[in-house]
Parts: structure tokens; sequence; C-alpha cells
């Protein structure tokens, strides 16, 4: 057997000894070697004759290099054996790869056979199947086993840190929107009720309720932070139902169903996957995608892509628009609860915090691609798990 | 039409001997069988525009040789040799830099690159590569044998280069 990690260092192992008639060298390689082809060729590298079962793999005429893959390149090495007695090229444990692996694995030794001009190659099957082998076979596989599993292990370890991490943002993100985008309006009341007592010290009763007004339009829109805050809370909390999904048919359910203006198109392309994933997950992230490119486009006319490529784990979608874009300085900030780049009556700006946070929670993500100082559009691309981790 | 050998080189259980199949055979086995000694496969790459047809030798060798394959006689004339590692596991990532060195020293101006495999497992998480790896200058493929990503790809590249500088 050859030792990998100790291999021959040179080409001159074995060798038989100079004084030894060439043919007797080869009848003493044949016996120590467990040899069971030989094969002549002549200087022209060209095989002349051939014996044994092993030698099957080439025939008398072919070009010693068509088939005996491992000669290739090692011609002038081979022609340098000729008047070095004793000299041998040796390559333990060649296997010539085939299809239906068919060949058996090979030690082959080239000498010069002195008389006649001629080169000789031994054919040995390699001792691959010694318990030796099959031992150290057994501890590689071992090996590689527990490797991967420690690859494996790591890898869930890191899941799970980046998870930890996620859910300690989760808590700094809370008690930031708690203390600002709650106590702004929450102060604003306080001015408002200071206000009005002196209000109503002075009569003004008409300015007092005007006051009162806005105090229930404050509160109004608090009640819709509160409740929009502690929807995005239970994201991922709910017990979801994972089941079979064609994510095509949500596409175009989701075009369908909303109010698309006059002027825009939507083109569904690409190859869109069977999975078994949270239908209302993706229909709320697509939905809300889809619904921001026409909401949030500069132009009476526009045009948006849903585009989706599969993959063995995962597979993506990417929402196309052609708006005016996004900086990318805001990108980040775009998908935390409360922040929108254009406020509109009614909205909580909500809608891409919700998106964000339910596709982080399924083991997907989202990536926003926009540079509108070179070109219109934004890319809202996301990369959505085909299963759903335990 | 001329043979070149190609030696691929790396850590046990990377994908050498996955990515050789998918290349010659286009198959791909999920049963690991460590490759002990060498196995020399045979692949033909077509002509293109900018070279003609060659043949490359490919040697998909025994992991376990590590630097002790660069005096060994296996590699011999080798024209070009991949430098292969598991994307999933570092330490087989740490080793490519090894046997890059080790290749360069003693196989001066040979074709080199380096190919990081199993990216299929990534499961769309980041790739990330020892600093080493992602600043060293030498070419780098990502690869999977069991999707067949790019594996054509960086075979054909090493025989295009292999005829450009008349390896």
């Amino acid at each position: 057997m050859t030792d990998p990690v100790n291999p021959p260092q040179t080409d001159q192992n074995d060798a038989p000894e100079p004084a030894t008639s060439p043919l007797l060298a080869a009848g003493r390689l044949l016996a120590e070697r467990g040899v069971y082809g030989l094969i002549w060729f002549g200087e022209d590298l060209y095989v002349t004759a051939r014996y044994g079962r092993l030698a099957d793999f080439i025939e008398v005429g072919d070009p010693l290099l068509h088939a005996c893959l491992p000669l290739i390149g090692l011609e002038s090495h081979i022609h340098g054996l000729k008047g070095q007695p004793g000299k041998v090229i040796d390559l333990p444990s060649v296997l010539i790869a085939s299809s239906d692996n068919s060949l058996p694995r090979l030690n082959l030794t080239v000498f010069w056979y002195e008389e006649g001009n001629h080169f000789l190659m031994l054919l040995a099957r390699s001792s691959s199947h010694s318990d030796l082998e099959r031992e150290l076979s057994k501890q590689m596989r071992a090996r590689l086993i527990a490797e991967t599993a420690v690859a494996e292990k790591s890898r869930e370890l890191a899941r799970a840190n980046r998870e930890l991490a996620r859910a300690n943002q989760d808590l700094e993100d809370f008690a930031a929107i708690i203390s600002h985008d709650l106590k702004s309006p929450l102060r604003a009341l306080r001015y408002a009720t200071e206000d009005m007592a002196d209000l109503l010290a002075a009569g003004d009763i008409k300015a007092c309720l005007h006051r009162l007004e806005e105090i229930g339009q404050r509160t109004q829109r608090m009640s819709a932070m509160m409740t929009a805050l502690l929807d995005y809370a239970s994201v991922g909390r709910k017990a979801e139902i994972a089941e079979p999904v064609a994510t095509r048919r949500i596409a175009e359910d989701i075009t369908r169903s909303l109010a698309i203006p006059d002027g825009f198109t939507i083109e569904i392309a690409g190859r869109w996957p069977e999975v078994t994933t949270v239908a209302a997950a993706l229909d709320l992230v697509l939905r809300n995608l889809v619904q921001n490119a026409i909401i949030h486009h500069d132009l009476p006319t526009g045009h948006i892509k849903l585009e989706a490529k599969d993959g063995r784990k995962s597979f993506t979608i990417s929402v196309i628009d052609d708006g005016p874009g996004i900086d990318p300085t805001h990108h980040a900030a775009i998908l935390l609860p409360f922040r929108t780049l254009n406020p509109r009556p009614g909205s909580t700006g909500m809608g891409l915090a919700f998106v964000s946070r339910t596709i982080a929670t399924l083991g997907g993500r989202l990536e926003i691609f926009s540079e509108p100082t070179t070109k219109r559009g934004t890319t809202f691309r996301l990369v959505w798990p085909k299963t759903l981790d335990a | 039409m001329s043979a070149h050998k190609v030696m691929l080189l790396g850590e046990i259980g990377v994908g050498k001997s996955s990515l050789v199949k998918r290349l010659v055979f286009d198959r791909f086995e999920t049963d690991y069988k460590p490759t002990l000694g060498v196995d020399v496969y045979r692949y033909e790459v077509p002509p293109s525009k900018t070279h003609a047809a060659i043949t490359l030798i490919i040697w998909d060798t025994d992991g376990n040789f590590g630097e002790a394959m660069f005096r060994h006689v296996y590699m011999k004339e080798a024209s070009a040799a991949f430098i292969i590692g598991d994307v999933t596991r570092r330490p087989t990532l740490d080793t490519m830099l090894t046997l890059s060195k080790g290749f360069r020293e003693h196989f001066p101006g040979r074709y080199e690159a380096l190919i990081v495999n199993k990216i299929d497992l990534l499961d769309g998480e980041p790739l990330n590569l020892p600093d080493a790896l992602s600043h060293n200058r030498k070419r780098v493929f990502h690869t999977s044998a069991m999707t067949g990503d790019n594996v054509q790809f960086a075979f054909h590249e090493a025989a295009a280069e292999i005829l450009r500088r008349g390896l």
C-alpha cells in the first residue's frame, strides 16, 4: 500500500540491481509485486505486446499515451530511463477513472528493457483492499462526517447567535420606539391639556374646543400606533401553518386584487416554485412591496416587474419598479417601524417594517437595490427559504 | 489535440472527486468514498473562439497528501492545479492558502486557481472567507459539485489559460 503521508520521493525506488539482466529483473519484480499484467512498448511508445487481465484497458497498436492517462506528460522521463539500468518510474495506487468504475486501481512501474530497445510496464493491482487501507478509508470517512457535523453545529450556533442578536435588537428598537415615537405625541397631549387649562381660565371656549379636537386626533393616532406596534411584536410568535404554496398564484392573486391605477402595468416573470411555506406571510410581504411601488411612484405611468428565481434551499422574488428610487442612506431606516420617506394621512409607516420582520422571522432576508443619482427605480429582493426552521 | 495535466489538491472531503465527476460524467454521488492514491480522468475541452480543443488529464488526489504531494512523482509535468476548499469547513479554507503557497514555490509559472466548493450549502448566507483568501490575487471560483454551478466554467477557463501561457 502507498503511504500517502510519506509517499515515494523519487522515481528510483525498488530498483533491480544493475548487474541483473532486464528480463530477470522483470521476473523478480513480477514475483515481488504480484504483477498481473505486462505491457511492452517500443521507442515510439506504441504498445507492441501485452499480457494479463490488468492490461485489458489497452490494445496492441495503441499509442500508450492514448489509454494510459497517467503516463501523459512523462514521455521524456520514460525515454530518460534508457541506458540507466535499474532506474524505474513508479506510479503507485493509480485508478484510470471510467464511468462504470470498471478498471482496477493499479501500481504502475515503467522501466527500460534493454534487449530490443523496448520499454516494459508492469501492472500490479494496488492493494487498495487491504485491511489497513479499508481501516484508513473508514477513519477518513469518520473524520469527514465528524468535521461536517461540527461545521453544521457551528452554523446552527451562528444562526442562534444571529437570532439572539435580532431579539436584542428588537428590544432596543422597541425601547427606542416607545421613548421617541410615543413619547413625542404624549408630550404634545400634555402641552395641549395645559393650554386648555389656560384657555378655560381665559374663557376662550372656541380655542378650547379646537384643542380638544386635536387631542382626539392625537389619541386616535397613538391608538393606531399601539395597535400596529403590538401586531409588529407578534409577527413570528403566532402559530403559523406552513402549507404547499404555488408562489406564482399568490403573485397573480395580488395583482388581481390590488387597485392598479391606469397607466401602470405589472409583469410576472421568472421561475416561481411550489414550496411549503406560510402563504399569508408571503402574501403580506409581496402585497406591501407592490403597493409601495405604486403609491410612491412619482409619474402617472409605471411598470412593476415581479421576477422569481428558484434555488435549492431558497428562492428569490424581486419586485422591480421604475419609480424615483430610494437614496442608499435611507435603505436601512425605511425598514424600521414608523419610518416613511413620504408621510401620508392614515399611514403609520409600518408597511416595510412588517415586511422586513416577517421575512426575517421565517429565516429569509430583504435586500434593497437603488441608486437614484444614476438610475431610476428600486429593486426589493427577498430571499425566501423553501422550508421553515423547526 | 494537446493534453495537459491538471492536479486537484485540497483537504479530504472538500469535494475534489465530486467536482471532477460532475465535470466528466455529469453526475453527483452523495455517498462519500475517500480517494486513496490518485484517480486520473480525461476531459476534452471543445475549441472556442479564442483557443483550440484541448484535453485535460485531471489528477484527483488523496486529501491526506498535504504538502508532501509537491515532492511526489504524481506531480511531475503538471501544467496546472486547482486548490480546493469546503466553504462550510473553515480549516479546509486555511489549508488552501498553505497549498497555494507550496504550489507556487514548487511549480512557479504554472496556472493555479482556487475553488471554494459546496456553495449550495450556504443556503443564502453570505460567503465568509478568511481574509488572506479574499485578498489572494489568485483566481477564485465558487462552485457546487452538487448543482454543477461554475464547475465547467472553472475548468474551461483553466484550459484557455494553459493554452494562452503555453504550459
